[in-house]
């Protein structure tokens, strides 16, 4: 016999066969024969070992290497290395799974702990095709109780009592229903179920009759014995086939045991209900348009009145309740109306099921007491938003209802508070969208349904749907008037007002909710042809371009560093930002928030692209702009805003002087971002192009002590203030005026002044944002060890960067979540502590965000040498004097006016930049400069009563299209960084930027939205 | 079959409490598959299936599987559940075939939880006052 030094055993197990054993085990064949091994090694295929989802398996003997994930393609590796070598595959080999992790339980999970089931009690417990499971969960219990023990006025007694409501949308009382049509005259009666369940996004009724249609069918009995009906019917569109089969399956199982037929369970009591197949259209969820279609007529409402509880079902006394409505009765009458009215709210009782859909975690149905908030529901159950995106409204009611937006989130689940909001309870479908929903585009989409769905009987829905229509549409293609909201406000009041049934009075709701809350997003759509979360596509060349505050043509710089070209996509930055070296370093880049690759892998690295080319590209050499006006410009304040403004006025012909109270220009920029983010000589170089430009740059020069601010308007025509924000908010507590407490910016203004601070040993940072980040890592670099971070929210919450909060951890700084100083504690003048306290999360602000509230009794202290209150910042208006025309505000900033808040109250001064809008980033501030100065100039050609002002004819650049053929899934691009042992000790930049190879393969990643096809 | 009467209907209950055959311990193992039409949508037939074709596969007897309807948390379908005589429920998310026969190599024959696989443990119902 042979005898073999190792052997392969490859699985042939069903589980590894299905994942591509065999051609594993042909390669291992066909490999030792091609490396000469087949006397050496044995190869064999073994049964299932178990582990079908790690597959295909391999093992090697004599060691029992165990390998998994194995493809064909790793053959060779493991025959070279493994078998010849004697080295394992490392990457190959199998993990053992953390085995001492808990797992938890069904109720430690929010989706499943908060909530409460009443019509979904048997979801997930019982076989729904067998009767007998759900009389084992004491099915039917309910029937035989109301039909032998209570009246027909003692049931709809108890139902009153348990002050359920119309499940299906209206919320009206079931118990007075069902007494209207126990009162109504007549032999003849049906009791009707609706489970014509048409709204975009609502699935309970499918869901509670696909699981547990008996209950349904119980709760049916119960209504049908109340009213004294001997037929019935549910009406289910056929889109729904599962659920159809599973009635059938129960109403015949059920008349098998004489639970639907003649004489039930014994009494006088005798009901059947049939199925009735509804074709799918949206009207016949309105209870006449539904009757009419069970009669064989056209699904077309009826005026009301007579309402059904008169005359219904042909023109007989009828009840017809939702699906839901009669999943809850069984528990009624068994459990009594007052046990079911100790949940809920006032007005609201019970609880209530939701389909929870779009832009949550959670998808799924989820049935919670009334009076939950919608917030809880989203957030808690529904376990927050997906990939991290924002809040921005959910769509409660359908086509029906109206949007929640995040200012509401804490709205009881109430028929009333829902309303109030201009939403409706509905039937429950709760659609959750985020901050890439355009408001418009989902008006629109409502719409649209409606007016597919409007069945055309009456004119007010039938023109009306479409008229809202043609004016959405026309919004959302760019072609939007002045005018047009009032229009679809006053078409919307016109159609709620005289519409036949409940499709057209509600048709409007989507547009007039969506107008009432989010009215900017149409204004922007209107007037600025933005669509603020690039979704109409219409309004613009490509997302990312349509998303920048300055219209950066993203797709062509990126298209040209795939053909190499640099100096060409330097030149393409420069047209439209004087900063590309700092915004390639420091932009939050709302662009890649909305990169469509986003939603494939993920989004590209633009910031890093645009500093390769800015790193990288040979610099044009800049002329210097003429003089051809008269008029002289001053700006206060040499930042980004300030310089934009000033360059741009350059270019148009005007001589411009900065005055900057620091010694160099850049402003927060230059003193605020830490070096180590923001090397000195890139701020230098892009301020020295606006400088070769012509525009004069006085540093050192403060307006209101070196020049007074009266004497600097004598002097020129037109004042720009760009003053920026740099005076750090205090944390308003006891002890703020201790030495050692510093404000962030003024802290980094020191350090980047190149000043000697001393921030002794343990320093605290309070806030979340980026300067609290940059606060800390720049005490870590200055020698502190031991930097703590304090942050009153959660983790998720910190307006910081991920991967700046990740370098700062890195770099061993500590952050503290859910925790607000409330004492600064001194002594002989200076800091030793600070008294903290814990938060906890309460309700949602207006932000959508949970708020943080203090926890008594929980204060502790943590002994510090620096506290830096990085919380925000204001403006410095100390240079205005009293009684200028120049007013200052409220809040000690400077007034500002006008349409994009870029004007003072004076005539000729203007303002941009954080001054003007508060803390914002350097690209809003490159956007408020430009609007700025492209304002300046059209005031002061108005004035003289000149044309207005024509851009130049630009150099035309020729941007290349190529595209990959085929998209493969890759992650953006690394960036190398600084070596851990560097970064705590120097302010050298941390990142090193992109090499040629790695630029020109992220910029392969970029879909091109922007190519016409 | 005859009418029922009252009585019928706790006869009944009682019967099938009785006769089910994990209640009454004469399978070690139930294994329900979650199958509304988010877990058909998202592959629970193949996951039935799966189950099925193992238990003929190994000759096992002692396992009774069955479906239900939806839990509630459509987005983590296919869903399964398996519960053994005396221990919690093991609820399992995002069933591929391939994961349904480690599941019931490793945990079914093995008793071995595989814990990548997990979601929960216990059930919903475990909470007080529940239709109550």
């Amino acid at each position: 016999m042979k005898v073999f030094r190792a052997h392969i055993l490859t699985c042939g197990g069903t589980g590894c066969n299905a994942s591509g054993s065999e051609a594993v085990h042909r390669a291992v064949v066909q490999e030792l024969i091609t490396k000469n091994l087949t006397d050496e090694v044995s190869v064999v295929e073994t049964g299932c070992n178990g582990f079908c989802a790690a597959g295909p398996i391999m093992v090697i003997y004599p060691e029992g290497t165990f390998y998994q994930y194995v493809k064909a393609e790793d053959v060779p590796e493991i025959i070279e290395e493994h078998i010849i070598k004697g080295r394992p595959v490392k990457r190959l080999m199998y993990k053992e799974p953390t085995s001492d992790q808990p797992i938890p339980h069904m109720l430690d999970i929010p989706f499943f702990g908060k909530q409460k089931l009443v019509a979904l009690k048997n979801r997930g417990l019982i076989d729904a095709e067998k009767i007998d499971e759900y009389i084992a969960r004491e099915g039917y219990m309910a029937a035989a109780k109301a039909l032998t023990q209570m009246s027909q006025d003692e049931v709809i007694e108890e139902v009153k009592k348990s002050g359920l409501r119309g499940r299906g949308g209206g919320g009206f009382p079931t118990g007075m229903k069902w007494s209207f049509a126990r009162k109504s005259a007549g032999d003849v009666k049906y009791i009707l179920c609706n489970a014509d369940e048409g709204d975009p996004g609502a699935f309970m009724d499918r869901s509670i009759l696909e699981a547990d249609p008996h209950a349904v069918l119980e709760g049916m009995i119960i209504g049908g014995y109340s009213i004294g009906a001997n037929e019935g019917y549910i009406y289910c569109r056929a889109e729904y086939p599962l659920a159809i089969k599973r009635l059938n399956i129960a109403i015949e199982q059920a008349r098998e045991y004489g639970l639907l037929g003649k004489n039930i369970l014994g009494t006088d009591y005798s009901l059947d209900i049939h199925v009735y197949q509804g074709a799918g259209a949206f009207v016949c969820g309105e209870e006449t348009a539904l009757m009419n279609s069970i009669e064989g007529k056209r699904g077309m409402p009826r005026p009301r009145p007579p309402f059904p509880a008169s005359k219904g079902l042909w023109q007989k006394p009828s009840v017809l309740n939702n699906v839901e409505t009669y999943a809850n009765i069984s528990q009624i009458i068994l459990n009594g109306g007052e046990w079911y009215a100790s949940m809920g709210t006032e007005r609201s009782k019970g609880t209530k099921v939701f389909a929870l859909t779009g832009a949550v975690n959670n998808v799924g149905l989820v049935e919670v007491p009334m009076g939950t908030s919608i917030g809880d529901i989203i957030f808690d159950i529904g376990g927050g938003i997906r990939n991290g995106k924002q809040y921005k409204a959910a769509q409660l009611g359908g086509p029906s209802g109206g949007c929640i937006p995040a200012e509401a989130l804490n709205t009881p689940t109430d028929y009333e508070e829902i309303i109030k909001l201009g939403a409706i309870m509905g039937s429950g479908g709760l659609i959750v969208m985020d901050e890439d929903t355009c408001m418009v585009d989902t008006a629109k989409f409502f719409m649209e349904f409606c007016q597919e769905e409007s069945c055309g009987k009456c004119t007010p829905c039938r023109e009306g749907t479409k008229r809202m229509l043609e004016i959405l549409k026309r919004i959302c293609h760019g072609e939007g008037r002045d005018g047009d909201i009032e229009l679809l406000e006053d078409l919307a009041g016109i159609i709620k007002d005289s519409a036949l049934c409940g499709l057209g009075q509600t048709a409007p709701n989507p547009v007039l909710s969506t107008i009432r809350y989010f009215r900017h997003e149409y204004e922007a759509h209107i007037y600025d042809k933005k669509c603020p979360a690039a979704v109409c596509s219409k309004l613009f060349k490509s997302p990312c371009q349509h998303a920048c505050p300055i219209e950066m043509d993203i797709p062509a710089y990126i298209a040209l560093i795939r053909a190499n070209r640099l100096a060409d996509a330097f030149k393409i930055m420069k047209k439209t930002n004087p900063f590309p070296g700092v915004c390639g370093r420091v932009c939050p880049q709302f662009c890649a928030n909305k990169c469509r690759r986003g939603q494939l892998d993920e989004p590209m690295a633009i910031a890093w692209l645009k500093r390769y080319i800015s790193d990288n590209a040979k610099r044009p050499k800049i002329d210097q702009a003429p003089v051809t006006r008269k008029e002289k410009v001053a700006v206060i304040g040499g930042g980004p805003a300030g310089l934009t403004a000033a360059q741009d006025l350059c270019m148009r012909g005007y001589k411009v002087t900065v005055f900057e109270e620091l010694p160099y220009a850049g402003g927060m920029m230059r003193y605020a971002i830490p070096e180590y983010r923001m090397p000195r000589d890139i701020v230098e170089q892009e301020v020295s192009d606006i400088r070769a430009l012509g525009v004069e740059i006085k540093t050192g020069t403060r307006i209101g002590k070196d020049i007074s601010f009266d004497a600097l308007r004598k002097d020129y025509d037109v004042i720009v203030i760009a003053v920026g924000a740099h005076k750090s908010w205090k944390l308003d507590i006891e002890g703020e005026d201790l030495a050692g407490v510093w404000g962030a910016v003024e802290f980094l203004r020191e350090v980047n002044l190149g000043k000697k601070v001393n921030v002794g040993s343990k320093v605290a940072i309070v806030g979340g944002g980026n300067s609290a980040i940059d606060a800390a890592r720049t005490a870590v670099r200055l020698g502190a060890k031991d930097v703590t971070i304090l942050y009153r929210r959660e983790r998720k919450d910190m307006p910081a960067w991920e991967n700046e909060i990740q370098a700062a951890e890195h770099e061993g700084v500590k952050i503290e979540y859910l925790v607000a100083p409330t004492k600064l504690i001194g002594k002989n003048g200076k800091l030793v502590g600070v008294e903290c306290q814990r938060m906890r999360l309460g309700e949602f602000d207006r932000s959508g965000r949970r708020k943080p509230v203090s926890i008594p009794g929980s204060e502790f202290t943590l002994a510090i040498d620096t506290i830096v209150p990085a919380i925000s910042q204001n403006t410095d208006a100390s240079f205005i004097p009293a009684g200028s025309d120049v007013t200052i505000d409220k809040w000690g900033g400077i007034k500002t006016t006008g349409k994009a808040k870029n004007k003072t109250t004076a005539d000729n001064v203007f303002i941009a930049g954080d001054a003007a809008s508060g803390p914002a980033t350097v690209v809003e501030a490159i956007a408020m400069g430009h609007k700025t100065a492209a304002d300046v100039d059209d005031f002061i050609r108005a004035r003289n009563n000149e044309p207005a002002y024509r851009v130049p004819p630009e150099e035309e650049i020729e941007i290349p299209f190529e595209v990959d053929e085929e998209v493969i899934e890759t992650p953006k691009g690394k960036m190398p960084e600084l070596k851990k042992s560097e970064r705590r000790i120097t302010f050298k930049e941390v990142e090193l930027g992109y090499s040629k190879k790695t630029a020109y393969k992220e910029a392969c990643r970029c879909l091109r939205c922007d190519a016409e096809l | 079959m005859a009418k029922l009467t009252i009585d019928d209907l706790k006869k009944i209950k009682d019967r099938v409490e009785k006769e089910d055959q994990f209640r009454a311990g004469t399978k070690r193992i139930k294994l329900t598959v979650h199958m509304g039409t988010c877990g058909i949508a998202s592959g629970a037939k193949e996951i039935l299936d799966t189950f099925m074709g193992e238990v003929s596969e190994n000759n096992v007897n002692d396992v009774l599987i069955t479906t239900s309807g939806c839990i509630g948390i459509c987005s983590r379908e296919p869903l399964a559940t398996i519960e053994e005589q005396g221990k919690e429920p093991i609820v399992y998310e995002y069933l591929n075939p391939n994961k349904a026969r480690q599941i019931f190599k490793r945990h079914v024959m093995n008793g071995e939880v595989q814990m990548d696989f997990v979601m929960a443990r216990g059930t919903e119902h475990d909470k007080k006052g529940v239709g109550k």
